[in-house]
């Protein structure tokens, strides 16, 4: 009787801890889990294992990786590319990750409210969610920068204010499939207030494609992190990929790998977001959980 | 079926509800879509009304209406005393616990992501019903009233077959002990077998918890398993009302009859001597439908007169009520 009971028990699995399952069984998306969370504590301990100040002219500029014990060389001004790199990962990685929360929060509110309300709602969100759209992302961006300082803060607000919109419209999209589904109805039947059905019966369900998405963000983010800091709207008092590759793109012929290096960080970066957004969709996506 | 006539317990008065269209441009004027049209009937404590009619006559969503899941255009619904389509906010949420639902497709009116002692304590939460307390106990009760063991309560909805899961959605129907449970089609989407677990469990409960069911279906064979009475919709309108037993052995309405002849029958007898009427042709646009009987153009009794005006519901001396220009005052049906 006993067994038995805790037999029921244990085959009472959520449909995520299902969803986490099938995320195991991608090797390719297990590994870039793997990848990115060896690249998230390299920024968290990095600087605690490899002391040194990004910022100190170490050696003599464009020394080649290796040398005199730099193990990825040093930049136009000498400093240590490792120890820069490793600073790096720690705000690259920040703005990443805070830039994705804004932009998932802000287009959760908006296109939960939109979905759920319709009516005048959905018309006056959705058009000002279109207005963001069609503002050129770099160039908006770059005004917010340049008009209220680069400092990280600003930077993350200017990228989450431009890339909600895609995270507002898929929510948007898929209250709309759900709130017409009987168990909403059921739920309304039950005298369940508005507040709760959206945050507590539809959201829940919504969530698979947002996550995706917001994973997704994560890595485009870092990318468009580096873009500003490439054009110089950056804080200079911090370092990140984007400007270790943009303070050193006027030697890209002489010494290509102060620039090859970040590079080659983001790139890695963004590949194993990625890997885990794709295996995220697959494992969500009820469709494919039917075998 | 017996002889003192309770007070009814759901009084419907002239429900109509109606959908806007847009069609065509911007400047075009708005048109309405009548799903129900002035419809009226009454369901007395502890019985079941059946309302029956083809997909788009408007049977689901007068359900809809009246449990105030679609916003009624005009009429009244009256639940004892109470003008349930009159309440707002808080104590509409609270009048909910009177009136539940049960769905049609028991894979789409389960949330996923709750275990299914959660589905069932969903109504018992936001409705404040019972000591807090007490929900588990109430909980284990109704899942043994439906017929489901305890453990399976810690299970997801996906972990169930079909019959389960609309046994789930019964428990949650019945947690607030409501005294009226609208059943929208609630075995369609269920093979045949288990659609008779389902039918006897909801009479026994009826029984169990003295309920009133409001039963929709498309299904006769249901319906005669069923119900006390039986009302014909056919394009948002009820076009025969009558109990049980006087409208399967004697449909007035040429609809009924139609809809009647076309039960099939394993009794070889019976099937020689109904004579299959066909209908031809679909109902007339909605959005413009006809002057006259909605009917005519299909009737195969259909006249002059079918065309011109509207037949009124009458209320014939037998207990029947019909809309339809052929049937005689004393209850002769043209067919």
């Amino acid at each position: 009787m006993n067994t038995e009971q805790e037999q029921t028990v244990e085959t009472a699995r959520s449909p995520f801890s299902e969803a986490f399952e099938m995320f195991r069984q991608n090797h390719l998306a297990v590994a870039g889990l793997i990848l990115l969370v060896l690249i998230i504590l390299a920024g968290l301990f990095g600087p605690y294992l490899y002391v040194a100040d990004p910022f100190d002219m170490v050696w003599a500029p464009f020394s080649p990786p290796g040398e005199e014990g730099y193990l990825l060389g040093t930049d136009y001004l000498g400093r240590d590319l490792l120890a820069m790199l490793i600073h790096g990962a720690r705000v690259s990685i920040l703005i990443g990750l805070s830039a994705a929360f804004l932009t998932v929060f802000i287009g959760i509110t908006v296109g939960a409210l939109a979905g759920f309300y319709r009516g005048i709602t959905e018309e006056i969100l959705m058009r000002i969610t279109e207005f963001f759209q069609v503002l050129p992302t770099l160039l908006f961006s770059m005004v917010i920068v340049a008009l209220f300082g680069a400092s990280l803060p600003m930077i993350t607000l200017a990228i989450g204010l431009v890339s909600w919109p895609s995270v507002a419209r898929i929510t948007r999209a898929e209250f709309l499939r759900i709130r017409e589904l009987e168990y909403v109805t059921a739920a309304r039947a039950c005298g369940v207030s508005n507040a709760k059905l959206i945050f507590k019966v539809i959201l829940p369900n919504a969530l698979p494609p947002i996550i995706v998405q917001a994973a997704l963000m994560v890595g485009s983010a870092i990318l468009f992190e580096a873009g500003l800091s490439f054009l110089g709207l950056t804080d200079p008092n911090v370092v990140s990929w984007g400007q270790i590759i943009g303070s050193n793109r006027e030697y890209i012929l002489d010494a290509s790998f102060t620039v090859t290096v970040p590079g080659l960080a983001i790139f890695i970066t963004v590949l194993a977001i990625s890997l885990v957004g794709d295996g995220l969709n697959d494992a969500l996506n009820p469709k494919l959980r039917q075998r | 079926m017996t002889d003192k006539k309770p007070r009814p317990l759901l009084k419907v008065e002239n429900l109509t509800v109606r959908f806007p269209v847009k069609r065509g441009g911007l400047f075009s004027k708005k048109a309405y879509l009548y799903a129900v049209d002035d419809i009226s009937f009454e369901v007395a404590r502890g019985e079941t009304l059946a309302i029956v009619g083809e997909s788009g006559s408007g049977k689901s969503t007068a359900a809809l209406a009246i449990a105030r899941l679609v916003e009624a255009h005009s009429g009244s619904v009256m639940l004892g005393d109470d003008d349930f389509l009159s309440l707002k906010d808080e104590a509409l949420r609270q009048a909910r616990a009177q009136v539940q639902f049960i769905f049609q497709d028991p894979y789409a009116s389960l949330n996923p992501r709750l275990r299914a002692e959660a589905v069932v304590r969903e109504p018992l939460d936001s409705l404040g019903t019972g000591n807090p307390n007490d929900r588990q106990a109430t909980i284990d009760e109704l899942f043994k009233a439906v017929g489901l063991r305890p453990e399976q309560q810690r299970l997801f909805p996906h972990q169930f077959s079909g019959g389960q899961r609309q046994r789930i959605g019964v428990a949650r129907a019945l947690a607030t002990r409501p005294e009226l449970i609208i059943c929208d089609e609630p075995v369609s989407a269920l093979d045949v077998a288990v659609q008779a677990q389902i039918l006897n469990l909801l009479r026994k409960l009826q029984k169990d918890f003295d309920l009133t069911y409001l039963f929709i279906s498309h299904d006769l064979g249901v319906v005669q398993h069923m119900c006390d009475s039986v009302a014909v919709m056919y394009m948002g309108k009820i076009v025969e009302h009558a109990d049980r037993l006087s409208l399967f052995n004697n449909p007035l309405h040429p609809y009924t009859k139609a809809l009647l002849s076309a039960v099939p029958s394993v009794d070889k007898k019976r099937r020689l001597e109904t004579k299959r009427i066909l209908i031809p042709g679909d109902p007339p646009d909605p959005l413009s439908p006809p002057k006259g009987c909605r009917f005519a153009n299909r009737c195969p009794a259909a006249q002059e007169q079918c065309t011109q005006s509207q037949p009124l519901l009458r209320h014939m001396k037998t207990g029947h009520s019909v809309a339809c220009h052929r049937v005689s005052d004393d209850g002769v049906a043209p067919l």
